[in-house]
């Protein structure tokens, strides 16, 4: 059986295909759940034990697809098969011509095989992703008619009320996992003293109640159900009154065993079950529209049911499972007649549609019969069970008699909600309307679950079987469940007597009892609406700052959080030893003067030319210091980058005005003081660490490798092309990437595409021109040869490429860019790839001879050389490109 | 293994190749797809590799550690390699349909490549200061990517985007400097070793600090993540992909990497902080998803909320807790890239990601709605779609550790998704718009989204084998000698 | 000395930082190039200053005789120097594109939301 549960999810997208194909073939889809509804019938009916069918899926979460088919649950399929498909016919019928049905019947089959898999499932997990899917998949049926707007906010609104209970419901399940070491649902109900005992015991309970509630719309969280009837009617009969909320239910009774029969238990659930049943029963007389007369009533009856469970005893769970079985027929007879009457009439308020005894005499038959099963007229199902419900509560302890005395009022008002949606359409004049009798597949269903109605109140004990069984279920222990026309007079007896006449006499006085609000308007939906427009309005005021302030605003936050962290974590240090390592000499104090200098004058300059060139200035003074400490190559680079730097300032600059103070005082006092945090910050982290000894390891391997194995006198270079030549790797790709930047931008600003640049032309004296056409190709000498001796002197790729690129520039001064790009030869595009392969390729060969990639080859003959020397060319070659692909874009920007 | 620089030269080769020949512009495209597929094979191999011979090393330019660079690949850099593989091969397929012609031209396709190649680095790489140089790859090409534009809103977001992020990596970089001058090497494997002489300095504080933060602005986490939000919602849509799926990615793997092989039994306040952060990053992000009008903010609000789960359960440090951490990641990739994809198709569309300039989408596109569906509500956490199994998973870690409080809080953000999805299913889908389509949605964005969609529902179904993979992974991670040995040798 | 460069690192990442928190687009770029170079001095200090021969083997010579410089910090701060040069550049041309589409170099009215 559990394939072809399983297979219904299969057959969604199949039957959803199918339909909007061939809109015919809807009928035939019934056959399915008919199917289904057999072979759990034949199960339950056999009635021979529970069977437990596993099929792994994450063990590591404790989540598998494991079924047991125990009576209980197999009751319940039967209900959700059987009755889906009576529906999916109504349906074929109800939805002949629409153009979305193919949708329909495939979010329909969905729903069909998730709420069989919560009725079947065994994993406590595997529940909630049923659980789940079935709250999606009425999401998807309420909001069919997506064209509405309250079609929409109900579906949504139902999702979030079950999907937060589903989620209770997942936390439970993960406690229950943890203290009883099992998901299986089976198990865990034979474990029932570890659970009750353990200090979990309360949060799991009050979230499992959580989730039965949200589902079966208890009070307080009833309020979606009525806004669920915005689904399509044959949606209303199925998921709102037969399966999906009856899924609350279900899931009490199947954790009654483990859970139940506490202090807890027995206090919380009948309180709310009653609470329910009562408020259910009064609104669902106040309204007209008839569907919402059956919704509240559904509600009402579920709390009926949910306050059985609560009781506990034997008694109540026979009551409740025969009440299940009742309602399921005569509630979703009323609504699918509901439905046959607003698909004929266009109607559903019952103070227009009247006297269509004539118009439909079958369908009124079973409206008739319906409405008297829910009023729990003898002979018929609803009798029976409501029977049994008053007899269970006429022998029970002293607060008994309250739920007893709910139990009738509601009983009254039900009874009279049942005449108003199963005879009042039919009764009366005949209104001015052209309805008919409906076609068979809207009229057969109903007729059926009527049929089914009388048979079951005639003959119950054909329920014996397989209630008993589920009775058994639920409670743990043997439970025979004997439902007879006739017990003899009794208490119970009496007062089913006293209800029947009271809702005579209530359908009479219809008109005055309906009229007066005996109860105060107030609900929880509003609670709900307030809580989400809360969050709503608190998104509304932290969003946009989030993304929209001033960048100013974020920046300060991250450097406030970093200053306040350090300053935080430097506080933890337990001691702060500082002994400066060298003295100071003069000329290394005037350079740092200067440094210093330079950063407050490029802070408190009022001209970008000012500002820039007092970067310069840090800039020369941090290579000098670089010099002073024995770092050439370091300084080297750092002057022709700052150089660089500086020029590219000014290209850019030339456009900005200039730098008057925008900030009141008092901001710049906080900056500054901020500023002045973040330095001290650095400046003792600085002092700490530079004073501290770094451990010596990692410079000793390299001074000692690097002449040796490396064949490199000049450590730095051997580290960048060889030691750490993957660095550099990444280096000459940010470069690449940077001027590709650099380009596109400028390039996008003038032309929006890549059309050719506008060249600049020459506007320099002859002197000039032949001085450069003479220096060039000297400069490029001089470049290659830094490039050469790079790896055993200062220099190396990257300055011979700034000194290339110098080369270019100085032509492209003389001559203008055209003259200077043929000269290049090639497009500085070309370098950069050129230049990114050889440095790529240069690591290859190790790879040839089984060594790791960039391992350095060298070669004695005919001379002296290696693959780290061909790598710093690839560098070279991108320094190059790069630069020239950034001055050019900026020279032919203007 | 050698092998193990490949998922870095790939790429780097494809870029390289398409410099060369500047203006094909369709044989970029191909090249691009090509070199992602070549990618996604060799993290393929790699992962087999390390799945079976447990982690692997490659010491690159022959020096041995730590004085050479070392590539390191466990489970966590294994995984995260395919799965950049996946969302690579997805986003160079868009790219046939959905980038503006004249944006190709100026190196779209190379710049995808080397932000593919920065990535891949960052993952693979045991060196800190390499670790730095990838994400400047990374992010140099992600900022091209995002100037590649003419119009000013998209410049000053591109230029918020810019600016903190420059100032994140001056953090890193004055954190290295820093580890260099207290520790007196960069190898990750070294520095652990040596580490618990620097915690008897108290100098580890102020360098954690320093380095999560750095990592936490890249990672997205609250109070730190404003340029996300502020900048993610204007590219087009396969560059707003690739962001959202591996950049924020990568600054939870350097956190993950950091506190695992440093972090642990150090000070308590490191992990509370992370928490912290976390859980006000869940929550902050997911409150201001929900009265978002555009689309891809709300994207991108979701995605800084989720990221808040992974390092959440990176705090608490415990097999459980990571294990569902390493699998949220893997799916959070695949289903945010996937998303932003589906704004790609809502773009060809409706020129537009507002939702009140969308609806009607599900009678108008009713095969595209439905595929859709897949990454919206995986993202919702519907079962039986990734997005559930994640949360599963991360809620069964923090139950596993005690923190029932964050639990809650999982679930509570859980529903929040589910109430920002929902209504934006019901705004964009369902409600009716007077706009009419102005495009179509493209095959080959239709195809990435499918082919991410079918990894999804693969992720689901082989749930069971790969939850058993990432535990191993967090217990390989908790267990950091094993990494200290694998790449120095021995432990001492 | 090393008190000196601290100070120097300090001043330096202080200028940068109250740039950067002002509100003209050119003072950002300015604070951002301090900065750069405060971190330089500041991974080029950390190492532990010498001042001695620079990491370069003379010729003739088999090996390198201590006291020599640091050459690892030389070559971090190298690849520092020339990774920033690069993001500087981009960032300065990208400011300069930011101002000429928003009209304005005032860093608040860049990216309100209209």
């Amino acid at each position: 059986m559990i394939p072809v549960v399983l297979l219904t999810f299969a057959i969604a997208p199949v039957a959803g295909w199918l339909v909007s194909r061939y809109p015919r073939a809807a009928t035939v889809l019934a056959a399915w759940p008919a199917l289904i509804a057999t072979l759990v019938a034949a199960a339950l009916w056999a009635a021979d034990g529970a069977r437990v069918v596993e099929l792994s899926w994450v063990p590591s979460l404790a989540l598998s697809l494991s079924f047991n088919l125990d009576a209980w649950g197999l009751l319940f399929a039967l209900l959700i098969s059987s009755i889906g498909a009576l529906v999916v016919l109504f349906a074929s019928g109800y939805l002949r011509d629409h153009p979305d049905a193919g949708r329909f019947y495939a979010s329909l089959f969905l729903f069909m095989g998730a709420m069989l898999g919560v009725a079947l499932s065994d994993n406590v997990l595997a529940l909630f992703v049923f659980w789940e899917l079935t709250g999606f998949a009425s999401f998807l049926l309420i909001g069919f008619e997506h064209d509405r707007e309250d079609a929409r906010s109900a579906a949504v609104q139902a999702l979030i009320v079950t999907g937060a209970g589903g989620l209770a419901l997942l936390a439970a399940g993960v406690l229950l996992i943890d203290i009883t070491g099992t998901a299986s649902l089976s198990a865990m109900a034979a474990n029932r003293p570890s659970i009750v005992a353990h200090p979990f015991y309360p949060a799991v309970a009050i979230l499992t109640l959580l989730a039965a509630f949200t589902k079966s719309a208890q009070t307080p969280f009833h309020f979606w159900l009525p806004n669920a009837m915005a689904a399509p009617t044959p949606v209303s009969a199925y998921l709102h009154s037969a399966t999906m909320v009856k899924a609350g239910v279900y899931l009490l009774a199947r954790t009654a065993p483990m859970l139940g029969a506490t202090t807890l238990w027995n206090t919380v659930v009948p309180i709310v079950g009653a609470a329910t049943m009562i408020l259910g029963a009064y609104r669902s007389i106040q309204e007209t529209d008839l569907k919402r007369i059956l919704a509240y009533s559904t509600v009402s009856a579920l709390g009926l049911m949910t306050m059985l469970i609560g009781v506990g005893s034997g008694a109540a769970i026979a009551a409740m499972l025969a009440y299940l079985v009742a309602h399921a027929l005569y509630k979703g007879a009323l609504f699918l007649v509901a439905g046959v009457i607003d698909h004929e009439t266009g109607s559903r308020d019952i103070t227009r549609v009247t006297g269509l005894r004539r118009a439909m005499p079958l369908t009124a038959i079973a409206g008739g019969i319906a409405a008297l099963s829910m009023a729990g007229v003898p002979l018929t199902a609803g009798f029976i069970a409501k029977d049994a419900a008053y007899e269970s509560l006429t022998t029970g302890a002293g607060w008994a008699a309250w739920l007893l005395a709910a139990i009738v009022i509601s009983s009254i008002a039900m009874g009279l909600a049942g005449l108003l949606s199963g005879v009042l359409p039919f009764q009366g004049q005949k209104a001015d309307t052209d309805a008919h009798e409906p076609g068979a597949r809207l009229l057969i269903p109903p007729l059926v679950l009527a049929v089914l109605s009388v048979v079951a109140g005639v003959a119950p004990w054909i329920l014996n079987t397989p209630l008993t069984a589920a009775a058994g279920v639920i409670l743990n222990r043997p439970e025979p469940v004997t439902l007879a026309v006739w017990h003899g007079v009794s208490p119970a007896l009496m007062l089913s007597a006293v209800t029947l006449i009271a809702i005579g006499g209530s359908y009479v006085l219809r008109d005055a009892i309906r009229g007066r609000a005996w109860l105060p308007r107030a609900g929880t939906e509003q609670l709900y609406d307030g809580t989400v427009s809360a969050f709503d309005n608190i998104s509304r005021v932290i969003g946009p700052p989030l993304h929209s302030a001033s960048l100013r605003s974020y920046v300060m936050v991250i450097i406030v959080a970093t200053a306040a962290a350090g300053f935080t974590a430097l506080s933890t240090l337990p001691s702060l030893v500082v002994t400066a390592k060298t003295d100071i000499r003069i000329h290394e104090f005037l350079v740092v003067i200067v440094i210093i200098a330079g950063a407050i004058a490029a802070t408190v300059a009022k001209s970008t030319m000012a500002a820039v060139l007092s970067l310069g200035v840090v800039g020369y003074g941090v290579a000098m210091t670089f010099l002073l400490y024995g770092a050439p190559d370091l300084a080297m680079t750092q002057f022709s980058v700052e150089t660089l730097t500086v020029l590219i300032y000014v290209l850019v600059f030339r456009h900005f005005r200039n730098l008057g103070e925008l900030s009141p005082a008092l901001v710049r006092y906080r900056d500054l003081l901020i500023g002045a945090a973040t330095g001290a910050l650095i400046g003792t982290l600085v002092l700490s660490v530079s004073t501290a000894d770094t451990a010596p390891r990692l410079r000793e391997y390299f001074v000692e490798f690097a002449p040796t194995l490396a064949h490199g006198r000049n450590i730095v270079n051997v580290i960048l092309v060889d030691f750490r030549a993957f660095d550099t790797l990444g280096e000459i790709t940010v470069l690449t990437t940077a001027a590709i930047g650099v380009r596109a931008l400028l390039r996008i600003a003038n032309a929006g595409d890549d059309a050719s640049p506008t060249p600049v032309s020459d506007r320099t004296s002859p002197i000039f021109k032949t001085g450069a056409r003479l220096l060039m190709p000297l400069l490029l000498l001089f470049a290659v040869f830094l490039l050469w001796r790079g790896h055993d002197e200062p220099g190396g790729g990257f300055v011979g490429g700034l000194v290339a690129a110098a080369a270019f520039s100085l032509y492209l001064i003389a001559y203008g860019t055209e003259p200077a790009r043929r000269a290049l030869h090639v497009k500085p595009v070309t370098l950069l790839g050129a230049g990114l392969l050889i440095a790529l390729l240069s690591g290859i060969p190790a790879v040839v001879r089984g060594q790791p990639f960039l391992t350095a080859q060298w070669i004695d003959h005919p001379f002296h050389a290696g693959t780290p020397v061909l790598f710093d060319v690839g560098v070279f070659l991108v320094v190059t490109g790069v630069m020239l692909m950034m001055i050019f874009s900026l020279a032919e920007e203007s | 293994m050698k092998l193990l620089v490949l998922p870095i030269l790939v790429p780097m080769s494809a870029a390289a190749i398409m410099l060369l020949a500047p203006r094909r512009q369709a044989l970029h495209r191909w090249i691009g797809v090509a070199g992602a597929f070549a990618l996604l094979a060799s993290a393929i191999v790699v992962f087999d590799g390390v799945e079976r011979n447990g982690i692997q090393v490659l010491q690159i330019s022959g020096w041995q550690a730590p004085f050479g660079i070392t590539l390191v690949a466990d489970l966590l850099a294994a995984l995260l390699l395919v799965a950049v593989g996946i969302v690579g091969v997805a986003v160079t397929a868009a790219a046939f349909g959905g980038v503006d012609p004249r944006r190709e031209t100026f190196g779209y396709h190379p710049l995808i490549q080397i932000l593919l190649m920065g990535v891949s680095g960052a993952f693979l790489t045991g060196d800190f200061f390499n670790l730095y140089v990838w994400f400047e790859v990374m992010l140099v090409a992600s900022f091209v990517l995002m100037a590649l534009h003419r119009n000013r809103a998209q410049l000053e977001a591109a230029y918020k985007y810019v600016t903190i992020n420059l100032i994140a990596s001056s953090i890193f970089l004055t954190a290295l400097g820093l580890l260099y001058g207290v520790t007196g090497t960069l190898n990750m494997a070294d520095v652990a070793r040596v580490w618990p002489a620097v915690r008897s300095t108290g100098m580890d504080v102020v360098l954690a600090v320093l380095f999560v933060i750095a990592f936490s602005i890249k990672a997205g986490l609250f109070p730190l993540f404003f340029w996300l939000p502020a900048s993610y919602h204007t590219p087009p849509a396969p560059v707003g992909a690739v962001f959202a799926g591996l950049l924020t990615k990568v600054g939870v793997y350097a956190l993950i990497r950091i506190f695992t092989l440093l972090f642990q039994g150090g000070p308590a306040a490191l992990s509370t902080m992370l928490l912290v952060m976390s859980a006000a990053t869940m929550v902050i992000g997911l409150i201001a998803a929900l009265r978002e009008h555009d689309f891809r903010r709300i994207l991108s609000f979701n995605l800084v909320g989720h990221i808040g789960y992974t390092t959440a359960s990176l705090a608490l440090m415990t097999p459980a807790a990571l294990s569902g951490a390493v699998f949220y990641v893997l799916h959070h990739i695949v289903v945010i890239t996937n998303l932003f994809l589906v704004s790609g198709v809502l773009l060809r569309l409706r020129r537009s990601t507002d939702l009140r300039k969308l609806g009607g989408l599900y009678r108008g596109q009713p095969a595209f709605s439905f595929l859709a569906m897949v990454p919206i509500f995986s993202l919702a956490g519907v079962p039986p779609l990734s997005g559930f199994l994640g949360k599963l998973a991360i809620l069964e870690g923090t139950f596993d550790a005690g923190a029932f409080w964050l639990g809650g809080l999982v679930l509570f953000v859980g529903l929040l998704t589910l109430l920002s999805m929902g209504r934006m299913w019901a705004e964009a889908f369902w409600q009716p718009s007077a706009e009419s389509d102005r495009g179509t949605p493209g095959r080959p964005l239709v195809l990435a989204i499918s082919g991410l969609s079918l990894v999804t529902l693969a992720i689901s179904a082989v749930a069971g084998p790969l939850l058993t993979i990432t535990l191993r992974a967090a217990r390989q991670l908790i267990q950091k000698d094993d990494y200290i040995r694998a790449v120095l040798g021995s432990i001492s | 000395m090393e008190v000196l460069l601290a100070v120097a690192s300090g001043v330096l990442y202080m200028s940068g930082v109250y740039l950067m928190l002002r509100r003209r687009l050119a003072q950002l770029i300015i604070g951002l190039g301090l900065l750069s170079n405060g971190t330089n001095l500041l991974i080029f200090a950390a190492g532990g200053l010498t001042r001695a021969q620079p990491p370069v083997v003379p010729p003739g010579a088999d090996q390198l005789v201590p006291p020599y410089a640091d050459p690892v910090p030389q070559a971090l701060v190298l690849t520092a120097i020339v990774i920033g040069f690069g993001l500087l550049a981009f960032s300065l041309v990208l400011a300069h594109r930011v101002h000429a589409t928003a009209g304005t170099d005032d860093v608040d009215h860049v990216g309100r939301e209209r």
